[in-house]
């Protein structure tokens, strides 16, 4: 009997113990947008957090737009792996003035790269395109297929940044005037697929896309110049924000893309896990090899977590702690 | 020992992504060779598609008003009904959704008339034979289960986003209704009928037409008003795939969390579904009158 009360009693410390380590971190929320290398990063933190520090971390979906809004209203998700801050710059700016956010790192560390984007074989047969007013005046050789008479540019999906700021780039180039069609194409998959047909039939396509992406990696496309320099007022101003009437032509801000703390989970949260979310960045090099395994291999956001966390280790190691880093090497 | 219980015996990793690959490669393969083939042979309905809508966006709004009155008049013979079609119409486009609401319903007509005249002889097919009844109820419940995005996939790299595309996936979920109660409407006419009628010596054809689809009528109603809901159900999935029409607003609200905008154009689309249904259900029932006063 004793040696039973004695069992369990030692079973109870050591089923309180990792219970007594997880309050340290607790539970938090990830958020993962719908494209592929913020879907790897939300697993890859997943992983980590999980297994390195004891955190309990879901991942929650939701785009640009809907998760960096909640966060700032509500406080959750807790972490935005992956914000595209330059495009909702006001809000972020505000947010972070008013000490309801953080910055973590710089995510990726090269950037992200937005435009509109002509296969290579038609920026090869049309060197004179290389610029957004160029493209402009040849709607003939974009038909819009429903209309044949108008150009057309396929715009992303609703909720995504870039979306609102291709409406708009569209509207302060007079692109309507001059015979264009802006198409909705609805979803991510809608546009890729979009994309892709065009590109395997050798049509020509002018659409908004960003980098670092696997569709980018497979089908090779220039990304067109806006033809004016940079105007960083236009951009809070007009040009990212959906309201504004009268936006002029500009260029298309490079983005900065961080993580977004949100403050609560920012206090509460351990040293050690802050630290890793102030530490980890990657090169656009890293993630378009690593999507384009994903890829070929049909790999979701957990698969390509691990097989980063499997084939680079001197990358990530240096982001965690070595007691983390042991911990994360037996969990894979 | 009892680890094997735990995991479920699956194919091996390697296998299953090979397998997936080839099928991927196939496809790919077969869109490069047929592609423009398909495209060609779509494109008659892609041109339906445009020159409806165009009509529907051209005509004037008194006029629109004034057909939809006359239709639901015509059709049922009552005032009630066509006073509030022709006012959720009028409260639809006072809120701002005229032009959408145009768009979808020049979209949802072609895509239910389609959905009925291909629907209604197979359900007749599927009544006359039981061979032809097993094969095509597992198609039917493929067609009304499986996710829309699995098969638009290959339908936009073959024929681009858009109205086909779309037209593709609103009939694909629509015609299983129809199919199935005109099957089982033709199946339940009294077998007595059935013989009285040949007994009078009536060949296949007045026997289908004279008898059994009369007596059927109820059973198909129910399925072309089946059809017409589901159809409408589909255009936020339409949008999804660069349809226009009052998906688009509803897929914005979604994804910018517009509570009030999803709102107003969700029933925006209830409004046509309703108005479309008791119109065609009026028709119906006056096409029933012989059966004197039996109000279905």
């Amino acid at each position: 009997m004793r040696k039973i009360l004695t069992l369990a009693a030692f079973g109870a410390a050591l089923a309180a113990a990792p219970a007594l380590a997880q309050e340290e971190c607790g539970d938090l929320s990830l958020s993962n947008m719908n494209w592929q290398s913020a879907e790897v990063l939300a697993a890859l933190d997943q992983f980590i957090l999980n297994n390195g520090y004891g955190c309990n971390a879901e991942i929650v979906a939701g785009d640009t737009v809907p998760s960096i809004t909640s966060l700032i209203e509500r406080g959750r998700p807790e972490v935005v792996p992956e914000a595209w801050v330059n495009l909702l710059p006001d809000l972020v700016e505000q947010a972070k003035a008013d000490g309801k956010i953080v910055y973590g790192a710089n995510s990726l560390s090269d950037g992200g790269q937005q435009g509109w984007f002509i296969p290579k074989y038609i920026a090869d047969a049309h060197p004179e395109i290389l610029t957004i007013p160029e493209l402009l005046k040849r709607p003939e050789l974009f038909p819009d297929p429903e209309d044949a008479s108008k150009g057309a540019i396929y715009n992303g999906q609703e909720g995504w940044g870039g979306t609102i700021v291709t409406s708009q780039m569209f509207k302060a180039y007079g692109a309507a005037d001059l015979g264009w069609n802006l198409l909705d194409t609805g979803s991510a998959a809608g546009l890729d697929g979009a994309i892709a047909r065009a590109y395997e039939n050798q049509q020509p396509i002018v659409a908004f896309y960003w980098e670092p992406t696997a569709l980018l990696g497979k089908y090779e496309m220039v990304r067109l110049q806006h033809g004016v320099p940079l105007d960083d007022a236009e951009w809070e101003r007009c040009s990212s924000n959906a309201d504004c009437p009268d936006p002029k032509p500009n260029d298309w801000k490079s983005d900065v893309v961080y993580t977004l703390i949100a403050s609560g989970f920012a206090e509460r949260a351990p040293q050690d896990v802050l630290d890793y979310l102030n530490k980890r960045s990657w090169s656009n090099d890293t993630v378009n090899r690593l999507i384009a395994w994903m890829t070929d291999n049909q790999a979701t956001g957990e698969d390509g977590a691990r097989e980063f966390l499997r084939t680079q280790p001197d990358q990530w190691e240096q982001w965690v702690t070595p007691e983390a880093a042991e911990k994360i090497k037996a969990a894979l | 020992m009892l680890d094997w219980m735990n995991r479920f015996p699956q194919m091996n990793e390697e296998t299953l992504r090979n397998l997936k690959r080839l099928i991927d490669d196939s496809f790919r393969e077969f869109t490069r060779g047929y592609g423009s083939a398909i495209e060609g042979f779509f494109d008659p309905l892609r041109q339906m598609l445009i020159y409806t809508e165009r009509l529907m966006l051209g005509m004037p709004w008194p006029l629109v008003l004034l057909i939809l009155g006359a239709l639901a008049w015509l059709g049922s013979r009552s005032i009630r009904l066509t006073v509030a079609s022709v006012l959720t119409l009028a409260a639809i486009g006072y809120f701002g959704m005229w032009e959408d609401t145009m768009r979808t319903i020049a979209m949802i007509f072609v895509c239910t008339v389609v959905a009925i005249a291909v629907g209604i002889p197979m359900g007749i097919l599927m009544a006359r034979s039981n061979r032809v009844q097993t094969v095509m109820n597992p198609v039917l419940d493929v067609m009304q289960t499986m996710p829309s995005f699995v098969y638009l996939i290959p339908v936009v790299m073959l024929l681009g986003i858009g109205r086909v595309a779309g037209m593709i996936a609103v009939v694909i979920y629509a015609l299983p209704p129809i199919v199935r109660l005109t099957n089982l409407g033709v199946r339940e006419v009294d077998r007595e009928v059935i013989e009285a009628a040949d007994a009078f010596g009536s060949s296949a054809w007045q026997k289908l037409w004279n008898v059994q689809l009369p007596l059927a009528l109820p059973t198909i109603m129910a399925g072309v008003n089946q059809t017409i809901m589901m159809a409408l159900a589909m255009v936020v999935i339409a949008s999804m795939i660069g349809v226009q029409g009052l998906g688009q607003p509803v897929l914005r609200a979604i994804s910018n969390q517009y509570f009030t905008l999803g709102v107003f154009n969700g029933f925006a689309i209830v409004g046509i579904a309703i108005i479309f249904d008791r119109i065609s259900q009026a028709f119906g029932r006056r096409l029933q009158k012989h059966r004197g006063g039996m109000d279905v």
